[in-house]
């Protein structure tokens, strides 16, 4: 029988306590020499302050429910461990309450978001994150029209969504043309449907 | 080579720096130094001594490893003999570290000393520019052509001689301020000691037992207060603050307010039998809202002196004009209600400064719930609940309900090391303080369970790790490393429960305690940002006193005659103060044993056919020292008394009429350097073959 707990947890944490125990000694060759730089480029502050207290694990809403430590993932980051963090940044529910506690005066929850924007650009991308990505590329939101949504909708007296309204379609148009201009497409992967 | 002249301005009358007549400007020295790798691992020095040869008025330019050095003097004092230098630039450190040194240098070679120009190419530029090694050494040429130019027009200055009051003023009446005082006192000396409270003592009288040695606090205090208090050469005001401070090195004017404790400190023998018929009763102080005390009353048992004091805002007679309960008691006459404050004028050579700290007040509505659970408190709250004379005489107790607490859990650097707050220093005692008393509270309840939640733990003294060892072993405290995130109440058994990562276990922990301590940090006193403006000190970014310089004048101030002692300067510990209070006593002694004092020269002066007596000057000086005189050519002019000028420039900024300069920051020597800035490296080869083709 699959415990859910762990079933969500390797969606979300991608393998980091795996990798963890699977490296016994963590050597040169797995270190990635400026990546402290690298999250700064893409908005975080400098993982160096980082005082290794440990206040940002013990308020995160996520470490209630799964095993995932806020702490330990700046650590990583400030090793330049960047294989063991970019799998994890997809839990973070980005709620900031990190930095409200954070004495470092360090934003863990923007380190996360910049983990993000690098995995990203390295091509690690979740399959539930592709999908929500071509979905908003495609209907001009995250998640996919459903019929059988639409039929509930008709009995409550509810209007279509707005993605089945033909007036829309303009709308989805103008977000197709932005995300290809910005190549957030090709970023992503998205070759289906979207034609400019 | 023979150097074009410079530039002739009509400088009017206050031109003796050039001799009449003579077409040439006096002959600069320049010394560049290579402060070892600190200058030349980033300035090519000797393209900047290339550079400098070629200046105009230069005679000499030499570059030195350590100009600082013996070797490095010796070879100024050669090249001023051997080739008649009138001006020296020196290009190394900051003025504020090495300009002394090359003064008397100069002097040594029959130079005025005050003919010499620092060129700071070491904090101004080789370190800010570490990575930009060609563009620091163009930067360190244009800082050495303004020092040169700036030299041409020194004028010679001579320091002015004043007596030194062989008396001193000692703020605050903590374990710093008392050992500076008894120091002093037994130098010699006439000291005023003034303290807020009634008592002396400070917090260290509030203390249980010492750490590392587990001395007890007013034990090895108390002797101390009570040596001081019969001091023949201090006279002690407690119950009094500085009001006002004006003067200088040597001469400072103070006022002293002793306020009114409505007890005559002559008459009053300390008996208490005021105080057993007071019927009012209030939270003390001194026990941290823990004790109560009465409305007329002494602090502690051991107070110095031992006199007691009135506390108006409490007592009946001020609020209802009745009860005079303490009157009808007291044998000796010696409460009286209408007293009134005095105002005390004090003569003092030298001021020393220990105001202290205060602990950090944790917030409102913070993480660690102080202001919302009875059983949070604070470090300093629990050396009282520990204290043998303290409201509970020694017993340990859960604040909430009175029972000796069996899990007790200290959470450190509360209030230090955060960069939320602003106060990003780490306090230097907490660690040790919660590592004594966890040891105090395992010798009175061996069955306590403790736990320490620290980020690092810093036992770094004589000793301290040692008892940090012992801990552990002999007492099986437990360290937990990690910052709590959340503290909650169980309503029913009152237990707390703290969640932490335990980071080194990698693990969200849980655990419930009966009593936690935050060990909270020290923050600068109120006393002292209150003394701090009256004096005109400096603060660190940390809001505490700045030392003159970091390491070899660490209890000086920027003010002559201003020390510093104490936990006002920096959380320290009381070995620390201790010494640091020894070392203020010592620093202060010297210009009262040689009875004189040289001060610097660098003062504003007024030109009186420029001044329109407009007073802005006056207005503007924090010092006070300009005045406004009748003129002999008539009208009323401005006049600084140098004495009282600190040479600040706030007057020769402001005045309208540019009739006042500081000395050695002249407009004509500022201009000078700035056109030298400003003078591009053709430009100046143009003008220079211009010269040679005019000489021609």
């Amino acid at each position: 029988m699959k415990d859910p707990e762990k079933e969500v947890e390797k969606v979300f944490i991608g393998g980091l306590h795996e990798k963890l125990v699977e490296d016994k000694v963590i050597d040169e060759a797995q270190l990635e020499p400026g990546f402290a730089d690298e999250i700064q480029k893409y908005g975080g502050k400098d993982v160096m302050t980082c005082l290794q207290c440990g206040n940002c694990t013990g308020v995160c809403p996520i470490s209630l429910k799964i095993d995932y430590k806020t702490r330990n993932i700046i650590k990583c980051c400030q090793f330049g461990l960047k294989k063991y963090t970019l799998g994890t940044r997809w839990v973070c529910a980005t709620c900031y309450r990190c930095y409200e506690h954070c004495p470092a005066d360090l934003n863990p929850a923007e380190i996360m978001i910049a983990l993000r924007h690098i995995a990203v650009r390295e091509g690690i991308i979740p399959p539930f994150i592709k999908t929500a990505a071509t979905n908003l590329v495609k209907y001009g939101q995250s998640v996919k029209p459903d019929v059988e949504i639409d039929k509930i909708r008709m009995e409550l007296g509810l209007g279509l969504i707005h993605s089945q309204d033909p007036e829309y379609h303009t709308v989805i148009r103008e977000i197709q043309v932005l995300v290809h201009a910005a190549k957030y497409d090709k970023l992503i992967g998205i070759e289906e449907d979207v034609k400019v | 080579m023979t150097a074009p002249a410079p530039q002739e301005k009509d400088t009017g009358t206050s031109a003796p720096r050039k001799e009449a007549g003579s077409t040439t400007g006096p002959k600069i020295g320049v010394f560049v130094c290579h402060c070892g790798s600190n200058i030349a691992g980033v300035v090519d020095c000797g393209k900047v001594r290339e550079a400098a040869e070629k200046l105009p008025g230069v005679a000499v330019a030499k570059e030195n490893k350590y100009t600082c050095s013996d070797l490095g003097q010796e070879e100024i004092i050669k090249a001023i003999k051997e080739n008649g230098l009138e001006r020296v630039v020196v290009a190394s450190c900051s003025p504020r570290l090495h300009e002394p040194t090359f003064r008397k240098c100069i002097q040594h070679a029959g130079l005025n000393p005050y003919l010499l120009q620092m060129v700071n190419i070491r904090e101004q530029c080789s370190w800010v520019h570490s990575h930009e090694k060609v563009k620091a050494t163009e930067k360190a040429c244009d800082l050495v052509r303004m020092g040169v130019s700036k030299a041409a027009e020194l004028e010679p200055l001579e320091a002015r001689e004043v007596p030194v009051e062989p008396s001193s003023l000692v703020i605050g009446g903590g374990v710093a301020g008392i050992q500076a005082a008894l120091d002093l006192g037994n130098m010699g000396f006439k000291v005023y000691l003034v303290e807020t409270q009634p008592s002396i003592g400070g917090k260290m009288a509030q203390l249980d037992k010492t750490f590392p040695t587990g001395d007890c606090a007013i034990c090895i205090l108390a002797p101390k207060m009570v040596e001081l208090s019969r001091h023949p050469n201090i006279t002690l005001l407690s119950y009094s603050e500085v009001e006002e401070v004006k003067g200088y090195i040597g001469s400072y004017d103070v006022k002293v307010r002793r306020k009114a404790r409505f007890v005559h400190e002559d008459k009053c023998i300390g008996c208490g039998l005021c105080a057993d018929v007071c019927p009012v009763k209030v939270d003390n102080e001194f026990d941290l809202g823990f004790g109560q005390r009465k409305a007329v009353y002494i602090p502690f048992p051991q107070a110095v002196p031992l006199k007691y004091t009135i506390d108006k805002e409490h007592c009946l007679h001020f609020k209802s004009g009745k009860c005079q309960l303490c009157v009808k008691a007291c044998t000796n006459k010696a409460i009286d209600h209408t007293m009134q404050d005095e105002i005390l004028n004090l003569k003092v050579g030298t001021i020393i400064v220990a105001t202290g700290y205060e602990t950090y007040v944790p917030m409102k509505k913070g993480v660690y719930k102080y202001w919302e659970y009875d059983d949070v408190i604070t470090g300093l709250e629990l050396e009282r609940l520990l204290n043998a004379s303290g409201p509970t005489g020694g017993h340990l107790i859960r604040p909430s309900d009175g029972r000796p607490p069996k899990r007790v859990a200290f959470i450190q650097c509360v209030g230090s090391r955060n960069k939320k707050l602003g106060n990003n220093y780490c306090s230097r005692v907490c660690c040790m303080y919660a590592i004594k008393n966890a040891q105090i509270i395992m010798e009175h309840e061996p069955e306590t369970e403790i736990a320490v939640y620290y980020n690092d733990i810093r036992a770094f003294g004589k000793g301290f790790e040692e008892l940090y060892h012992r801990i552990r072993e002999d007492y099986a405290v437990e360290f937990i490393r990690g910052r709590p995130a959340k503290l909650s109440l169980d309503p029913v058994t009152k237990a707390i429960k703290i969640r932490a990562e335990e980071t080194l276990l990698n693990k969200i922990t849980e655990r419930e305690f009966d009593l936690v301590v935050l060990s909270t940090g020290l923050v600068p006193s109120e006393g002292s940002k209150k003394i701090g403006k009256i004096l005109g000190l400096t603060v660190s970014p940390d809001g505490f006193f700045m030392e003159a310089h970091p390491k070899l004048r660490p209890v000086d101030t920027a003010i002559d005659g201003i020390f510093l002692a104490g936990c006002a300067q920096s959380p320290k510990d009381i070995p620390d103060s201790v010494a640091q209070a020894k070392a203020a006593a010592s620093s202060a002694a010297a210009p009262m044993f040689s009875k004189k004092v040289l001060i610097e020269p660098l003062t504003a002066f007024v030109d009186e056919n420029l001044c329109i007596g407009c007073g802005l000057c006056i207005e503007l000086c924090p010092y006070g020292a300009p005045e406004l005189v009748q003129s002999e050519k008539g009208g009323m002019k401005a006049h600084v008394i140098e004495a009282l000028c600190h040479g600040c420039g706030t007057c020769a900024a402001s005045c309208p009429q540019k009739a006042v300069s500081p000395m050695q920051f002249t407009d004509e020597q500022i201009y000078s350097e700035m056109q030298a800035a400003l003078m591009e490296p053709a430009k100046r080869q143009a003008t220079k073959k211009k010269a040679e083709a005019e000489a021609s």
